[in-house]
């Protein structure tokens, strides 16, 4: 049993080493954990791309932001213009495993691992977010919910790298929040997760985006929900409607750490929560980031 | 100006000798140890949890290059071994047990060889159908664990019977015609789930033999029985085992017993060679016998109006697992819990400890107490609610004090339990107004201390400096280092005048090990004596050389000196170098348990009456998330009588630890397992301990009681009480906020939420 190990110094030599079916690895806290726990053995063939200056860096472009492939979740919560105008991906990145995964992890490789838990995932949908793939023979842009297929999959073909993620500016008068239901307030991974990106004008809710995570097999926007809370005042109301909707959406499973009947109650609560936080925030009130903690018992 | 910093005294500035290079990362654990030439062992597990095994075929595994040795049954002697009962062999023979069984060891060049080889070992199975409900695996018909019970030596007492492998009673009175008579009757049930000790430092042991004798350093916390348990399987002397252990990485008791390195040692003969476990976190929850055990805990309690416990009726029952192990004794110390520290005029507490195809459970930090705890009182705050009366008051009417009557009718000495509870209530600050999703939960506990031999030298180097040889086992309480805080008192020397020689049987004398909160206890006796022996040595030396009566002498501030006349001295650096050696050995009289009457009691093993009570109270301030059933502690008060407290810091950082152990035990720590007995949860995402981050504000009292019959100065234990009450008070207050008890423990968030909708899961 042998293995080989490149360490790619450009975004070149890394795709020509996936070519030939090296498998890449940047901060390595999926590949690594999931390898010592079992889930999946080590690839035999691997390139690390930590190295590769390209591939870092959050930069701003018309209104916009771009995050390169190996930005770690603790430089995303510490960005400035992320916590302002993509708080609910602050929420998301600063809740991510622990200190030292948010110290290491980094975005590209939190994507493209497609755990359906992902905490980074229901933002990057809501935010419309679209991946950069490249490969030996070129590059293209993938809409990041058109990128999971399943937990664990993708539709990047083996030989693509994720360079980086685009996520256009958010609609005007928009405030954002990730939730999620955490038994343990480090270490911990979404037992059920909903993101809200909801717009208001004149007080009223002009544009409204709801995923859920963990709660089906990818993370997905829910139309019904969006549907149920555009046009309303954002209120108790209507945010508890939305919820529902997006509860009566998912497609929850049973294990260790939840029943389906459980998580499908919790969607709802987790949900409503995360709307009212992002109402509160586009009427410019004060959440902290992450929001999380902050909701804990929120009614 | 400058500011004065205010001096600690002495026993709180006390640092610990290991302490430095554990944060600073120098130490060395057994895992970070190489020995020349070593290879590695991996072991074959069972692929069922209850199977017949019809064929073992390693040949294949044997030919593989790289490969050293495969060991399986046929290449050891057949000797059964077990702490309490003799019922296991080193590698599974005709039958497997439990998914964690062994079937065979590897020992090759790198881990990955091993690795391979273990997967070329072929074994057929005949299945059997897995027994994995504690209470079903009573019934007359169930299949058996051990068919050859009747034939497996072990203690007289246990009262076996199939798969029951103890059985306990506690009995005192009348306790039906009392319940008859009584005013109010409560009648509870409750179910844990089993959980995990998780050390940090996952198990490693390395064996290397040298002609007929064999060193292994291993991660053990009982050194002594591992010596004579490699000794027992490989059926050679105990004098050719030496067991050293390098720094221990936390243990809570999941390193108690012998446990791998038989199988080590086995390889390293075969090998030739040094040979190296070392576990995967998947292999520290699946492959330990060692968790702590799932239970059926039902109750019942009639009172009078004003509270007084006229009655308690109890079955509880403990699953066991695969093997007995040590923890043979638990049927009789979960029905002592069951009582709990009450006065309580007729009883009748059942206790089985059962067999079952699930993984062998242990002593984990307190054994079967925090699960009656935590049932008995939630079962005596029901019992309150029925009364109409303040939970609280009715623990003041009914707790024991000095002079009140135990379960088997031993008189209590002098002892603070009452004034725990005060000082809890006090601290929590219980009564006051809370928002509505909060709310405060007390609970009260008990925990025994272990007499036990131990052994320790004293001895002094010329330079003035001493030495201490212990046989105690240090797993990162601080006790061991503690010793030369009592040893440096003795000899009006400073602590850090002392070095420690410990962790090898080689070395020192025999001792129990780092279990049952007795180092302190024992071995600071054994360390005291020996010292005593070293100042009369130092006291006569000094005599003569200063022409005085050794009476008239003190040790101070590292001298001899004449009492009254200071300027008459000699440092002890000088008498240490003078030539004369200075040596002492001491052990010291093992306290006894008080008398008791348990004459109606079965299954008697030494717990039936409780040597020096350590007594708890603990209160918990709790949110709940009523919409979700996440439950967050936000303060925490424990107050504790662990006798006197010989080193703050020390204490303090078990209560601390404890709590903290307590709360995960509490809301979120379960093993989980499908219908083969298979683990569903082995690895630290979802086997859920809680992190610094959900830890709250702790409080600590501790109610100094001057105790008869206890250790050093009237030290009682101190390591295990913090897990105790932890998860009972937890419970009393979500109880409060939802209305309902939640009756299974962990007290996960979903259970919450259900009990809340009126639904037990």
């Amino acid at each position: 049993m042998s293995r080989t190990f490149v360490n790619a110094a450009s975004v070149e030599e890394a795709v020509k080493a996936m070519s030939t079916g090296a498998r890449p690895v940047a901060g390595g806290t999926d590949l690594v954990v999931g390898a010592r726990q079992g889930k999946a053995p080590l690839p035999e063939a691997i390139v690390a791309i930590h190295a590769i200056d390209a591939l870092r860096g959050i930069t701003g472009s018309g209104g916009g932001i771009r995050l390169g492939a190996l930005a770690t979740h603790a430089e995303i919560v510490a960005h400035p213009v992320i916590r302002e105008r993509f708080t609910a991906l602050a929420d998301a990145s600063a809740i991510v495993g622990s200190h030292a995964t948010r110290s290491h992890g980094t975005i590209g490789g939190n994507v493209m691992n497609a755990s359906p838990a992902m905490e980074t995932g229901g933002p990057l949908v809501c935010f419309g977010a679209v991946a950069t793939l490249q490969s030996a023979s070129g590059s293209r842009e993938v809409a990041v919910a058109d990128l999971w297929s399943g937990p664990g999959q993708t539709t990047a073909e083996p030989g693509e790298l994720l360079t980086a993620i685009d996520i256009p500016a958010p609609p005007a008068g928009a405030g954002s929040c990730y939730a999620r239901l955490e038994y343990r307030r480090q270490m911990e991974i979404a037992v059920v997760g909903a993101t809200a990106v909801v717009a208001l004008e004149n007080g009223t809710v002009s544009d409204a985006r709801i995923a859920i995570t963990a709660l089906a097999p990818t993370i997905h926007r829910v139309a019904a929900a969006e549907e149920a809370l555009v046009g309303t005042d954002g209120g108790r109301a209507a945010a508890e409607a939305a919820a529902q909707a997006a509860a009566e959406a998912a497609a929850p499973i049973s294990d260790v750490r939840a029943s389906a009947d459980y998580r499908r109650a919790m969607a709802a609560v987790i949900t409503r929560r995360a709307i009212a936080a992002a109402v509160a925030r586009a009427r410019g009130e004060s959440v902290p980031v992450p929001a999380s903690p902050a909701l804990f018992g929120a009614i | 100006m400058a500011t004065v910093e205010k001096p600690r005294a002495a026993a709180e500035s006390f640092i610990r000798p290991d302490g430095k290079e554990k944060v600073t990362g120098i130490g060395r654990y057994t895992a970070d140890l190489t020995l020349t030439g070593q290879i590695y062992a991996k072991f074959k597990y069972s692929d069922h949890a209850h199977a017949r095994v019809t064929r073992i075929d390693v040949s294949k595994a044997r030919a593989l290059p790289g490969v050293f040795a495969v060991l399986t049954h046929e290449d050891v002697p057949e000797v059964k071994y077990g702490g309490m009962v003799q019922d296991r062999y080193l590698f599974a023979k005709d039958k497997v047990r439990w998914e964690g069984d062994i079937i065979a060891g590897v020992a090759a060049l790198t881990e990955e060889i091993a690795e391979q080889a273990v997967s070329l070992i072929e074994v057929d199975y005949e299945p059997l159908p897995v027994v994995r409900d504690f209470v079903e695996a009573l019934a007359e018909d169930a299949p058996l664990v051990h068919e050859d019970w009747e034939t497996d030596s072990g203690d007289e007492e246990m009262g076996r019977l199939r798969n029951r492998v103890g059985y306990s009673t506690i009995v005192k009175g009348d306790a039906d015609a009392a319940m008859a008579s009584a005013d109010v009757v409560v009648k509870s049930r409750y179910v844990t789930d089993c959980a995990q000790g998780v050390p940090i430092e996952p198990r490693a042991v390395i064996a290397q033999w040298t002609g007929d004798k064999v060193t292994i350093w291993s991660s053990t916390q009982v050194p002594y029985a591992a010596r004579s348990g490699v000794a027992t399987v490989l059926q050679i002397p105990e004098s050719h085992v030496r067991i050293i252990v390098p720094l221990l990485g936390g243990g809570f008791g999941a390193k108690c017993d012998f446990h791998f390195e038989g199988h080590v040692a086995a390889l390293a003969r075969a090998a030739k060679r040094p040979v190296k476990l070392v576990f995967s976190r998947r292999e520290e929850f699946v492959a330990v016998d060692h968790r702590r055990e799932g239970m059926v805990i039902e109750l019942e309690t009639g009172a009078r109006k004003d509270g007084t416990l006229v009655a308690r009726r109890g079955r509880l029952f403990l699953d066991k697992g695969a093997y007995c192990g040590e923890g043979g004794f638990f049927a009789q110390m979960a029905a002592m819990h069951a009582c709990g520290p009450y006065v309580i005029e007729n009883i009748n507490i059942e206790s089985s400890l059962v067999y079952t195809n699930n993984q062998p459970s242990s002593s984990i930090r307190a054994p079967t107490a925090p699960q009656v705890c935590w049932a008995v009182e939630q079962h005596m705050d029901e019992l309150a609610r029925a009364l109409d009366m303040d939970p609280v008051e009715l623990r003041r009417r009914t707790l024991i004090e000095e002079g009140s009557e135990g379960p088997t009718r031993q008189i209590f000495d002098k002892i603070g339990m009452k004034e725990t509870l005060e000082r809890a209530v006090e601290m929590i600050g219980y009564g006051k107004e809370l928002p509505e999703d909060e709310a405060i939960g007390v609970a009260c506990g008990w925990w025994p201390c272990f007499g036990a031999q131990a052994g320790a030298y004293v001895k002094l180097n010329n330079d003035g400096t001493g030495s201490i040889i212990t046989g105690a086992q240090e797993n990162g309480t601080g006790a061991v280092m503690a010793l030369p805080v009592l040893v440096a008192e003795q000899l009006g020397m400073k602590p850090e005048d002392f070095s420690i020689l410990y962790q090898d049987t080689d070395a020192a004398p025999w001792d129990m090990g780092s279990c049952g909160s007795q180092t302190t206890f024992n071995s600071g006796r054994a360390a005291v004596e020996a010292a005593i022996e070293v100042r009369k040595q130092l006291l006569q030396a000094a005599a003569e050389q200063l022409e005085v009566s050794p009476d008239d002498l003190e040790l101070v501030d590292g001298a001899a000196r004449v009492k009254g006349a200071p300027e008459k001295s000699v440092t002890i650096a000088e008498l240490a170098g003078s030539g004369t050696t200075f040596h002492g050995a001491g052990s010291g009289e093992v306290p006894e348990a008080p008398a008791c009457d348990a004459e109606g009691c079965v299954g008697r093993l030494g717990l039936e009456s409780f040597l020096a009570p350590q007594l708890i109270t603990h209160a918990a301030h709790v949110k709940v998330d009523r919409e979700t059933g996440v439950v967050r502690v936000l303060r925490f008060a424990a107050a504790h009588d662990s006798g006197k407290i010989l080193n703050p810091i020390g204490a303090n950082g078990q209560v601390y630890g404890g709590v903290v152990m307590g709360i995960g035990q509490a809301l979120t720590e379960h093993t989980l397992f499908d219908e083969n007995a298979r683990q569903l949860n082995p690895h630290l995402l979802d086997y859920k301990l809680v992190t610094a981050s959900d830890a709250p504000q702790i409080e600590i009292a501790w109610v100094e009681t001057e105790t008869p019959n206890a250790g050093p100065k009237g030290a009682k234990g101190v390591g295990e009480p913090p897990c105790v009450a932890t998860s009972a008070a937890i419970a009393n207050a979500v109880t409060k906020v939802i209305g309902r008890p939640v009756r299974h423990l962990p007290m996960t968030a979903e259970r919450v939420w259900a009990a809340s909708q009126g639904v037990d899961l």
